[in-house]
Order: structure tokens, then sequence, then C-alpha cells
């Protein structure tokens, strides 16, 4: 019988113990598959987000992020210098806006109140009226797929049609065909402008849309919406790269040395930096606890076990057993505890993360397309690492122990006792 | 019973040779074995020389604590003396390695003890079969050998069954068939009738006669002067040192 089977036999011979143990791994090992899930799927679902919006590149006026500093001023120049560009695939302008929507009676507004309430120091605005609600304006300029993503219906191309977020529709009563009465804040003192009535012609996802509502527009629709009084700016320039990304940035950058242009990986570089490095750390920190906890539990059972087998080893190795084969039957117990609840702990680790990652998406501002917990392989490799690293390390002691077991006294103690 | 003995080749050097010379399985030289305590040493043994020969029956007896399980130790490759020499067939003992001392017990040395330390949560017949599989005999082999040493000591009903559901004398009698499985030169049992009632404890002594008369060297540490009595020598230890030694 060789050292893993008679581990086995080992295990078994105390079912409570090897299921207290088992469990106790797998309540761990769900923990750190979630802390690993956790740790990098903010970056992972960005990086998804980003990509799903079809564009390389979005070049802002100061490098800030979009929405987070000053507007490019003369966006179609800009648009039209980038467009000759050989690296350059196509452009698009994006420009975001606030504005409120007259809604259906019995929409649901309360969430949108809450998450696009007005600045205090803003003197145009004022808290919605009865049966409005505030909702985020995307209005794009630019030919070609949108940065959206079309679920029912079909895009806004025609003048005054909008597209709204699933949830938008679903909340503010807002399905296909409906016209909607839309008053949008452009600039300074456009809070007196009347309302225009735009027509749903689309339920989309916005993978970058921040806000609970959304609606997303064509710049034209917007102009109209402001009044016709917008100026020719843009909150960023969308630019898909021909080839190499890098190249086509350079490119941009030579072309128009104001602006500054992002990749994609820049964007998540320094998302990731700012807000997402928390993350990371609290993961971090709680991976180490779990794994000591971890440790200490299956420490603590194979010591218990090896402890009540003294004189059965004792006697195994007077049988002629090496120190080598008891030391391999204790760490094959650790493994197969640690491979068990490993093994049980992923549908375990899984679970708890789509149900913590509905919790957190819950959380108002968060767009829709973003995941706290994403699955990668790499994670699973992670997990199986960690969880093996653990069983050798949770064996050591109990190793030694077994090691350096004194035959001859423990056999006369055992006696004795 | 069986009647047929339980080494399946048969092919040990013989007690004597042709010569009249004895084969020397153990050859202990003047050991002493002191253990360094807190409150100063202690000498377990001191300054035994004994030699086993192939098929001797031998029987170390004397008071609790006289060194007897020391002994027995040492003569087993189990411990090492802290002076004086033991040779298991000419190996000097001391300068072999623990893991070579491990084989050394494996192939040729079977031990049975006074609480036979089966393992409980494998069976009769896997109990017997756990050393053989250790020494990589291949599986027919082994369960072949299984079958003959349960048989041997009246058990083969009982292979499937496990150490809790054996009688006490039973579990010695497997234990004894686990101490045989890998045919060794020398049995040494601890107090092998210890645990069991006095005729549970003949059963078990003649089933250790029988061993020896089939030709394996067995050294007895007993109490029990009925049973040391069946032995053809009888080693008197007092005070870890040997007072006496008596040949029938």
């Amino acid at each position: 019988m060789t050292a893993l089977p008679f581990a086995w036999r080992s295990l078994v011979r105390q079912p409570a113990r090897a299921a207290l143990g088992i469990l106790g791994v797998a309540a761990v090992g769900a923990l750190l598959l979630d802390m690993l899930l956790l740790s990098d799927g903010l970056v992972t679902s960005m990086r998804d987000m980003l990509e799903r919006t079809g564009f390389d590149i979005r070049v802002t006026a100061t490098g800030d992020l979009p929405q987070g500093g000053n507007r490019i001023a003369q966006a179609s120049k800009a648009m039209a210098d980038f467009a000759t560009l050989p690296e350059v695939e196509r452009v698009m302008a994006i420009r975001f806006a606030d504005g409120t929507v007259e809604t259906a009676p019995g929409a649901d507004t309360a969430g949108a109140d809450a998450a696009r309430a007005p600045a205090e120091d803003d003197p145009t605005q004022g808290p919605p009226r009865a049966n409005e609600a505030f909702v985020s304006i995307q209005a794009i300029a630019g030919k070609g797929q949108q940065p959206w993503t079309v679920l029912s219906g079909r895009d806004a191309t025609g003048p005054l049609e909008v597209v709204v977020s699933q949830a938008t529709a679903e909340q503010l009563r807002l399905p296909i065909g409906t016209a909607v009465p839309l008053r949008a804040r452009c600039q300074s003192g456009s809070g007196a402008l009347p309302a225009t009535t735009v027509r749903v012609v689309g339920l989309v996802e916005f993978p970058l849309a921040l806000g609970e509502h959304v609606i997303g527009s064509s710049m034209a629709t917007l102009d109209t919406v402001c009044g016709s009084n917008t100026a020719d700016e843009a909150e960023a320039i969308l630019v898909r790269a021909t080839g190499d990304v890098e190249q086509a940035a350079n490119a941009l950058r030579r072309a128009r040395p104001d602006l500054r242009p992002l990749t994609n990986d820049q964007v998540l570089g320094r998302v990731q930096r700012t807000g997402f490095t928390y993350f990371q750390q609290i993961s971090a920190v709680l991976t180490t606890v779990t794994l000591g906890f971890a440790m200490l539990l299956i420490t603590v059972l194979l010591t218990v076990s090896v402890n009540q087998r003294l004189g059965e080893i004792a006697a195994l190795r007077a049988l002629g057993f090496t120190r080598g084969r008891v030391v391999a039957d204790v760490l094959c117990e650790s493994a197969l505890i640690v491979g068990l609840g490993g093994v049980l702990s992923l549908p375990l680790g899984l679970a708890l993360a789509r149900l913590l990652d509905n919790i957190l998406k819950a959380m108002p501002g968060i767009p829709g397309a973003l995941h706290f917990f994403v699955f990668e392989p790499q994670a699973l490799a992670w997990h199986a690492g960690l969880l093996t690293a653990t069983a050798i390390l949770a064996a050591l002691y109990p190793m030694r122990l077994v090691a350096r077991l004194p035959i001859a006294a423990t056999l006369r103690s055992e006696v004795v006792s | 019973m069986s009647g047929h003995g339980p080494r399946a080749t048969g092919d040990w050097p013989q007690a004597a040779g042709a010569d009249g010379s004895r084969h020397l399985i153990v050859q202990a030289d003047h050991v002493s074995r002191v253990f360094e305590m807190p409150s100063g040493d202690v000498v377990a043994v001191r300054d035994v020389s004994l030699d086993i020969a192939a098929g001797d029956y031998v029987a170390v007896q004397g008071p609790s604590g006289c060194g007897k399980s020391t002994l027995l130790h040492m003569l087993g490759c189990v411990d090492t003396p802290s002076t004086g020499s033991l040779l298991f067939e000419g190996r000097d003992v001391a300068a072999l390695s623990d893991r070579e001392r491990s084989l050394l017990r494996l192939r040729s040395i079977g031990f049975v003890f006074q609480r036979f330390f089966l393992l409980p949560m494998l069976t009769a017949a896997e109990n017997v079969e756990l050393p053989q599989s250790e020494a990589g005999v291949a599986a027919a082999a082994r369960q072949a050998r299984t079958r003959e040493l349960l048989h041997y000591v009246g058990l083969a009903a009982r292979a499937d069954h496990r150490p809790s559901q054996l009688s006490g004398g039973e579990m010695q009698r497997v234990a004894i068939a686990r101490a045989l499985a890998n045919t060794p030169r020398l049995l040494l049992a601890d107090e092998p009738t210890g645990e069991l009632d006095q005729a549970t404890g003949q059963h078990v002594a003649d089933l250790l006669d029988r061993v020896n008369r089939d030709g394996t060297a067995l050294v007895i540490v007993t109490h029990d002067t009925t049973l040391a009595a069946r032995a053809s020598r009888v080693v008197l230890l007092r005070d870890g040192s040997v007072e006496r030694e008596e040949t029938r």
C-alpha cells in the first residue's frame, strides 16, 4: 500500500475529523478563490468593457480620463485631423451631458434622483420636477459602430432619436417607440430651456456608463435638445487603430500635440493605480489571512492525528518503514484534505462570487457591465498553487514530529501509558 | 493450525553449519545504553554481551526497569548502543544510516509488540500485507504470502476482519503473521502475552514455539515464567547487566 492510499485510509478512519478538515479547507478555499477573482476582476472587467466599445485610444484635452477634465475644443477639426492618418481606422467624438426626462406616472425615479443629484453650487439646476428623472446623456459624432451595444430595436441615427439602457427603459417606463420630453443641461444657464421631445428607438448596453439612467443620442440630437447653442466640444475622441495601437497613439500625438491620447492599456493602468489598488490590497490581506487560517486548521488537525497515532507510527518504523515513508504518509494526508477541500471550494467560491458581485453591482453609479469578480483560468492556477503550498506548509510540523519520532522511547512510553 | 511453516522458501542458514559452527545473526559485544536525563545519565543497559544464532529461542527476563526492552530494541536495530558494538549478520548497526537500519528491520527482523499495534483501519490481511508492500513484494506474491501466514496462525477465516472485530489473542496472532511477513531471520517479541489472559497467552506461546521450530530465531522479553520456560536460553537482567544466563 503506497503512501496515498494509506493516507486515505488514515483519513477516513476518523470521518468526523476528516470532514471537519475538508469542509474547513473548502470554506477557506472558497474565500481564497473569491479574493483571487476580486484582485484582478475589476481590471479584467474594465479591460473587457473598454474593448467592447470597439475603440483602442481615447484622446482628451488634458490627459485626464473622460469626464475628468476639460473638453476638447473644436472637436470636429480634431476628428478631421485624426481621420486622415493612415494609422487610424475611424474616429468618433463623445460628449456627456446631464438632463432630465419627463416620465410616465408610476415610473421609479428614486434611484435616478439619488444617483444623479445636482451639485449644490449649480444655480441652473434644481431638483427634478414631479414625474421627472435625472439621466446621463452620451452624445456621439462620427460614423461606424457606436460605443454601445444595441440589445433590441435599432441605433439612434435619425434626428431626435435616442437609445436607452435596459434599466432606464424598465425603471422610467421608456419602451421602444416612446416619445419622451428631454431637457438637457448643456452649458451654464441652459437649465431654463424647454424640453424637447425625443423618441426611444432602441435598448442598448452602455459598457462604460457610470449613471444609473443613461440615454444615448447623436451629437446633432443633443445640439437640438440644447437649443442649437452647443459649442463644438467633446469630452473625448475615440479612435480605432488600423494596426499597432502604440504606433497609432504616437501618430495622434504628432498630429495634435495639444491633445493627449490614452490607449486602453494606459486607461487601465491609470484606473488601476487610482482606484483598483485598494481592492487588490484588501484582496492580498484577506488572502494571506485565509491561507494562514487554512494552514493553522490543517496543522492542528494533522498534529492531533499524528499525536494520537504515535505508537502506531513507532511500530511501523520498528517494522521497517523508513522515515521518508512515514513523512510521506503525513504529507499525503495533508494533500488529501487540501485537495478534496480545494475541489469543493470551487463551486462554493464561484457561487459566493456571484452573490457578492450582485451585491456590489447594486451600488449606485456602477456600470452595468462592470464585474468585481471575474473568473479567469489564471485565478484557478493561483488557487491550486496557493492551496498546494498551504498543504505543504501545514504538514511541515506534523512531518517533523514523525520524522524525529524516537522509536524505542515511543514504544516504551506507549506500553507504560 | 497448519503443519507447514511460515517460510515459503526455507533457504535460511541452518543453526549449525556442517563444521558445527553457529550462524550468528546478532552479536552484541559489551553494549551499553545510556540515556541522558535532566537529573543525570541513566544506564539502561550495562556492558551486555549476547549472541543470537539462527534457530535460537532466547527469553530475556528481569524486574521492571532492568533494561529488557532497551536491550530488545538494540537487538532489533531500533536503537543503537551508546558504547560497545552490535553486529547484525556481520554489519555494524551503529555505522548504518537510519534508512539502512529501516530496510534491515523490514527485511530481516520481525517485531511483535505487547499492544499489537495493528492498524485499525486495515483488515487483518491488509495488516499482514503492509510490510510486504513496503518491501516491494508484487501484489500476487504478497497476497499468496498473506493467505499462507493467516492460515499458519489459524486466522484464515478472519482475513477480512478489522482489528476491532478480533479478540486480543487473535490480534496478537495477526501481529505475529505481520512480523513474519517478510520472512525475517529474527523475530523479537516484547511481552507478547502481556495483554492476554492465561489461556490465550498459551495459544500465542504455542504459536511462537512453532515459529521457532520452523527455523526463525526468536527473542522474547517477558515477565511470564511459563513463557520464558519454553525458551532454549534465558537471560536474566538486573539493573541493566546480565545477572545470569541459563541454557536448556
